[in-house]
């Protein structure tokens, strides 16, 4: 039985089988810019909706353009299991051996793996992302109106639209357009309150809820007069950090790699 | 008056006139140099001036004039080593041949007319840009490399210089792999702060930018476990490479219009 899982082990974590997913990863995402660039509008929910639902709605019934999706979950489920069976086993005769350079030798020939265990990590990220994001789509705030957080009794209200407008010369077609929108929010959860500005590019945290500028009106100085509002995109993510963590992982690994190629293998040819 | 076509014509004009200097024969390094330099001044400038119109947003579709920018930049990074004259010789000519085709094809198939927009005003969408047309050059001279090990299977010496070449391709690879996923992490990023999700499935180029980044995953671990035979390995990251990257250009390409 223990000969049985260890053959079991090895064929999961061949190498063979990660050439043959990669390149059946590369072909499947050709694949895949087709159907996107034909059929965008049904990819553009999967921001929101989460995963299972999308795939039980738009995924199912439009097998033609969103079967390359299917294809690349089920290729990316296999590359995981496969790279951590691989680059465990790989660890393990790693850290039994005992090479010649200590600790920090020892932390270079780990470069690889640190990057593969990234990967997977990132992955996972994604994952748990797609399943358990709780999205909050199109809310809108107007000075003064106010938001309540489900669950968690939290409130966030506009104080005030406070944009910059572009004065420049150079940029002929932004003159007097927004250049940076800035709203003020007050975030209250019943016993404090604190102000935050938020921005594009720049999310507010609060109770877990991450703030996500997507819209403003107005959009400039002399334009059609409409009623200030921001739109906001309100996610709890707990796959974030997970990602997060994979991509600070994968860029350590990939540093210590490029400097143990730089360092070793060029200078030692 | 000077407009970025206009300036991308020349550069285009002063690419061909180095790759006519590289293709006669003998080593003319000075004639390829004399209109090599000038081409890449007008291409940066074209770049200077789109940035111009743009920042601090990041211009759009700059790939077809950024890519050859960087290919000339690299471009002396194709001499020393260990490698025989006349493949360092053929990998020049391959590149100056593929440089003048990519000003071409931006110039005939333009995506210049899209506005910039106002989440792209983050160093990370430029870091995004710019790690990944340098990691693309790297991988365009992988191809190149690995081009020049095909061609010399069928020579005299063949094992020497295959394996030589095969090196080169593998450098090359190495460091466009490792600044194309920095590349990647920059657009996750970004997409994360900007739109709170770390893939933003409105633009299908993504799926093209992560199937180059398996491609070449794929070609670093074949090197690295040689589980292919060296020609094999030699096809792959040359035709594979160059049809990859061929894909990724794609986005970056707009309806034809006349160049004059």
């Amino acid at each position: 039985m223990t000969r049985l899982l260890s053959i079991f082990w090895h064929k999961l974590g061949s190498i063979n089988l990660t050439v043959a997913l990669c390149l059946l990863l590369t072909a499947d995402l050709v694949w895949g810019y087709f159907c996107l660039n034909r059929r965008t509008a049904l990819f553009t929910p999967l921001n929101d909706m989460g995963l299972i639902a999308w795939m039980q709605t738009y995924g199912i019934n439009n097998l033609l353009f969103t079967g390359w999706f299917f294809l690349l979950l089920t290729l990316l489920t296999l590359l995981s299991v496969n790279t951590f069976a691989c680059t465990t086993s790989r660890v393990v005769q790693l850290l039994r051996a005992k090479g010649p350079g200590g600790g920090r030798r020892l932390a270079l020939k780990l470069a690889p793996h640190i990057m593969h265990y990234g990967l997977i990590v990132i992955l996972a990220g994604y994952l748990c992302s797609y399943l358990f994001t709780e999205v909050l789509t199109s809310s809108t705030l107007a000075p003064g109106t106010h938001l309540s957080l489900p669950g968690a009794g939290g409130q966030v209200s506009l104080l005030a639209f406070e944009p910059e407008y572009y004065q420049g010369q150079r940029l002929a077609f932004w003159k007097d357009e927004v250049i940076s929108p800035k709203a003020r929010l007050l975030l209250s959860d019943g016993a404090s309150q604190r102000e935050e500005m938020l921005s594009c590019n720049r999310p507010v945290r609060f109770q877990g809820y991450s703030f996500h500028l997507i819209d403003f009106a107005p959009k400039s100085l002399g334009g059609m007069k409409m009623k200030t509002r921001i739109d906001l995109n309100i996610r709890k993510d707990p796959g974030v950090g997970l990602y997060l963590a994979g991509m600070a992982l994968f860029s350590l690994g990939l540093f210590f790699y490029v400097y143990d190629w730089i360092v070793y293998r060029e200078a030692h040819k | 008056m000077m407009t970025p076509q206009t300036v991308f014509q020349a550069a285009g004009a002063l690419y061909g006139l180095a790759l006519l200097g590289a293709l006669l024969p003998g080593k003319r390094p000075l004639l390829v140099a004399t209109f090599l330099v000038p081409a890449l001044v007008c291409n940066l400038l074209v770049v200077g001036l789109r940035y111009h119109q743009a920042w601090p947003m990041l211009p759009m579709h700059l790939g077809p004039v950024a890519l050859p920018l960087c290919l000339g930049l690299l471009y002396p990074f194709t001499a020393g080593g260990e490698c025989e004259q006349d493949q360092q010789r053929m990998v020049r000519r391959t590149l100056l041949g593929l440089m003048v085709f990519l000003v071409l094809a931006g110039l005939c198939f333009p995506k210049d007319f899209y506005l910039p927009f106002l989440k792209s005003k983050t160093l990370l969408a430029h870091g995004f840009l710019w790690f990944g047309v340098i990691g693309k050059a790297c991988f365009v001279f992988s191809a190149i490399w690995a081009l020049a090990a095909l061609a010399a299977n069928r020579q005299a010496y063949a094992k020497h210089r295959l394996t030589v070449a095969l090196q080169q391709s593998l450098r090359w690879a190495v460091w466009g792999f490792a600044l194309w996923t920095v590349s990647m992490f920059n657009g996750e990023l970004w997409s994360y702060l900007g739109w709170g999700t770390p893939v933003v499935w409105e633009d299908p180029a993504l799926t093209l930018t992560m199937a180059a980044w398996f491609f070449y995953a794929c070609y670093l671990h074949l090197h690295l476990t040689r589980s292919w035979n060296p020609p094999a390995r030699a096809l792959y990251a040359s035709l594979g490479g160059l049809t990859i990257l061929a894909l990724t250009c794609v986005p970056d390409l707009g309806p034809f219009r006349s160049p004059f």
